[in-house]
């Protein structure tokens, strides 16, 4: 993999009212040509405000962002010419076909005659929508849109390809392809920047990973180096028979964490789970239960999960990822 | 400019896939223009009317044409008109008062009006001193007057013919800024008209009458007498006898201080294409907060294309569908029968009138938050538009007031210039029209602009 840095990420701040909140805040970073970053973190932690300004669709409060060496202030067009965006929306226009679509945006992206066809006939074919080319989008299925909406964001072989949660909403099967798909791309040296919520997207596809909370880049690195921080730790997932219990035993275990019972290195409750991080399941499985069992607490199921970036993001934020 | 076109395309092949925007742009407008026609074309009209100024000129040195002027000053009129008689001479002075509007309407009676449609009293009273008009049925007649009578038959007889083939022409030269009450008085001259018919109609009778009473009498020859029969069978040129019908020599034409009549088809079918303009563009300015909501104004912003491009794109696109809705409207209601004018005129109206309702819909959009909320502002400004600027009732008849308050709106610029067009107005008095709408739409899109820089900042 080459080294040059692509996208440069320098101190960036950006709100959206003059006295408001940040919502990205001293947010820096690379992305190597070549390179597969996620950027992974819950909903509203500044990941499509970071793609935002990266594409030159919003101008950042302060900080510098450059991309194949040109300025996103100075220079926004120059930008625009190496990069492709699939938004988090399906940005199609439902009355056009598939195929009028891809001739329309490759249009906006300057390309025409036998190139644009060549390229329509290729993204097509690749996205498996050639069949159901001249069909109006409005009647294609969620999956197809996503499918269409990503061979738009490939059009005129951009250097860098940004993708904006691209598997929210779909089905599983599409999903699949999606992640395929960019895994595809990633070996054929495309550089790409991915945000997503969902740990085991970044973990199976990134090179490198920033996690990123309230705005803030508060992790950066390979799954690797990000595992070391929290070191080979695993996590407990536990489901209780009564709702609303999750907290009180999350707090009572946090309160025992070092005490009692050895081991337990973070505890939180979430939609219904405990999520426990730990040094060894095997060896504080039983006090948890214990510790469930003396507040009066009935464990429905137990999940044992081997170290991963949810666990990361536990100990950094004290929270789960998807809180 | 690629892209600029690019962009026009795809807004207008959207606009037209969209079936219920078709109906709104297309099938409304029709069908209304047929309701309305229906509704009004027949003239009736719910504005009181009154003291309608009105020339009057007779030419005519015999009777009909006094009895024609008589009935402008009858009680059957009432104060619906306010007549003034007029001298030969002031013909050129009365039509430049038409021009000027100082007056609704100037009729003109030919000098001979009466001896052209009907020809035998004439000859008659020429030949006898009898005046038929005011021949009784038992009237006795002198020999010589029956001579008389029978010679001037024979001759009128001639003369008929040619009148069938060269009818008299009443005129009505009428203001087209007066249209409702050019039509009042075209009611009366045709109300008229139908006295003279019915007087003649009687008339015919008589003579016929004494004709028998002659050839009874033997006091002329048998064909002679027949010859005269002949004529309450509707030969003598003055038509049917019997009291109904008689079929006058008569052509009543009305035309406008330019040459052109008023076509409530025309103002309709004009009308009624500018207001679903109107509904169409402002949909079409919706659609830019359309694309913000549903994401692909920001993917547009993110391409390699400037913002400037993008706006006047999508504006490109919204004017490319209003002409070709504007143009299938005039090509349809054309083939009903609707005149709009000069094709030049209209082509060059119809752009310059897209593109300043247009910059409503930039306005709308420039400045509303959500696709919703300029679909509710677009529809009430195209209503009230509408109705101020003479969309559903006759321009013409609102008050004064509401005629230039209506000014703010293209839609009262479209229909003036189109009404203009459609009298055959000259270019000279169109032209100030076409300017100001220009620099309505000028004044519209700066202030779009100003929405647009907030917008896309």
């Amino acid at each position: 993999m080459e080294t040059t840095a692509l996208v440069e990420v320098q101190s960036l701040y950006k709100r959206y009212t003059p006295n408001g909140l940040y919502a990205v805040a001293d947010v820096s970073f690379e992305i190597h040509t070549g390179e597969l970053f996620s950027l992974l973190g819950p909903n509203g932690a500044g990941k499509t405000t970071t793609i935002s300004v990266i594409s030159t669709l919003l101008q950042p409060t302060s900080g510098a962002v450059r991309v194949a060496g040109h300025d996103v202030q100075r220079n926004p067009m120059a930008v625009r010419n190496v990069i492709g965006v699939v938004p988090q929306e399906l940005a199609l226009y439902d009355d056009l076909t598939a195929h009028e679509n891809l001739r329309f945006w490759g249009e906006m992206r300057g390309l025409h005659g036998a190139e644009l066809a060549q390229e329509i006939a290729e993204k097509l074919e690749l996205m498996e929508l050639a069949d159901r080319a001249k069909e109006r989008v409005s009647t294609f299925s969620g999956g197809m849109k996503r499918r269409l909406n990503l061979a738009v964001g490939l059009l005129g072989r951009p250097k860098l390809l940004m993708l904006d949660e691209p598997t929210v909403a779909i089905d599983p099967q599409s999903r699949r392809y999606i992640l395929d798909w960019v895994k595809k791309l990633r070996e054929q040296g495309v550089t790409i920047l991915y945000t997503t919520h969902y740990m085991e997207e970044a973990q199976e596809l990134s090179d490198r990973i920033g996690i990123i909370d309230h705005g803030k880049l508060i992790a950066l690195g390979t799954f690797d180096e990000l595992i070391q921080l929290v070191g080979q730790h695993e996590t407990l997932r536990l489901r209780l028979l009564q709702e609303g219990g999750g907290a009180e035993l999350a707090a009572a275990l946090q309160s025992l964490e070092g005490d009692r019972i050895a081991g337990i290195i973070e505890a939180s409750a979430t939609n219904g789970e405990v999520l426990i991080n730990v040094t060894s399941a095997e060896a504080t499985l039983a006090a948890v239960i214990g510790t469930a069992t003396g507040l009066g607490l009935s464990v429905r199921t137990i999940d044992i999960r081997e170290p991963n970036l949810e666990a990361v993001f536990l100990r950094l934020t004290g929270r789960a990822l998807r809180d | 400019m690629r892209k600029l076109t690019v962009l026009a395309f795809k807004e207008a092949l959207v606009a037209f896939r969209d079936r219920g925007a078709l109906a709104m742009m297309l099938v409304t407008p029709l069908a209304l223009t047929l309701i309305m026609m229906a509704a009004f074309g027949s003239g009736s009209n719910s504005t009181p009317i009154s003291d309608i100024p009105v020339l009057l000129l007779n030419r005519d040195t015999g009777t009909f044409g006094q009895v024609l002027t008589d009935i402008f000053f009858s009680s059957s009129v009432g104060n619906l008109v306010a007549p003034t008689l007029i001298e030969d001479e002031s013909e050129a002075a009365a039509r430049a008062r038409v021009d000027a509007d100082e007056v609704a309407a100037l009729v003109i009676i030919p000098q001979d009006f009466s001896a052209r449609i009907f020809p035998f009293g004439a000859r008659a009273q020429a030949l006898t001193g009898v005046d038929v008009m005011a021949l009784s049925s038992d009237a006795a007649l002198t020999p010589e007057q029956q001579a008389g009578l029978a010679q001037a038959f024979m001759e009128s007889q001639t003369r008929s013919e040619e009148a069938r083939t060269d009818s008299v022409i009443v005129e009505i030269y009428a203001s087209p800024n007066w249209r409702i009450s050019a039509l009042v008085v075209k009611a009366i001259v045709s109300q008229g008209l139908e006295r003279l018919n019915i007087q003649i109609a009687g008339t015919t009778n008589i003579v016929a009458r004494q004709a028998t009473a002659m050839l009874q009498a033997g006091q002329t020859d048998v064909d002679m007498a027949s010859a005269m029969s002949a004529m309450s069978a509707g030969n003598a040129g003055q038509g049917t006898a019997g009291g109904a019908g008689v079929d006058l020599p008569i052509k009543l034409v009305t035309t406008s201080t330019t040459g052109r009549g008023f076509s409530w088809l025309g103002y309709y079918a004009s009308s009624m294409a500018v207001l679903f303009l109107m509904f169409a563009v402002t949909s079409g300015g919706r659609t830019l907060l359309a694309e913000r909501q549903r994401g692909t104004l920001p993917r547009l912003l993110i391409s390699p294309t400037s913002a400037l491009t993008i706006l006047l794109g999508k504006m490109g696109g919204i004017v490319l569908t209003g002409v070709l809705q504007m143009l299938i409207l005039w090509g349809a209601t054309t083939l009903i029968g609707a005149y709009w004018g000069h094709p030049g005129g209209v082509l060059l109206t119809i752009v310059l009138l897209v593109t300043c309702a247009s910059s409503v819909g930039a306005l709308i959009s420039a400045w509303a938050r959500t696709p919703g909320q300029a679909s509710a502002i677009g529809s009430a400004i195209t209503l009230i538009g509408g109705a101020l600027s003479g969309s559903f009732f006759v321009r013409w008849n609102l008050p004064q007031w509401v005629q230039y308050l209506s000014l703010v709106t293209p839609n009262a610029w479209g229909i003036e210039i189109l009404s203009r067009l459609q009298a055959g107005r000259a270019a000279t008095t169109i032209l100030p029209w076409l300017g100001g709408m220009v620099l309505l739409t000028i004044f519209y899109y700066a202030l779009a602009l100003v929405g647009f820089r907030r917008q896309f900042k």
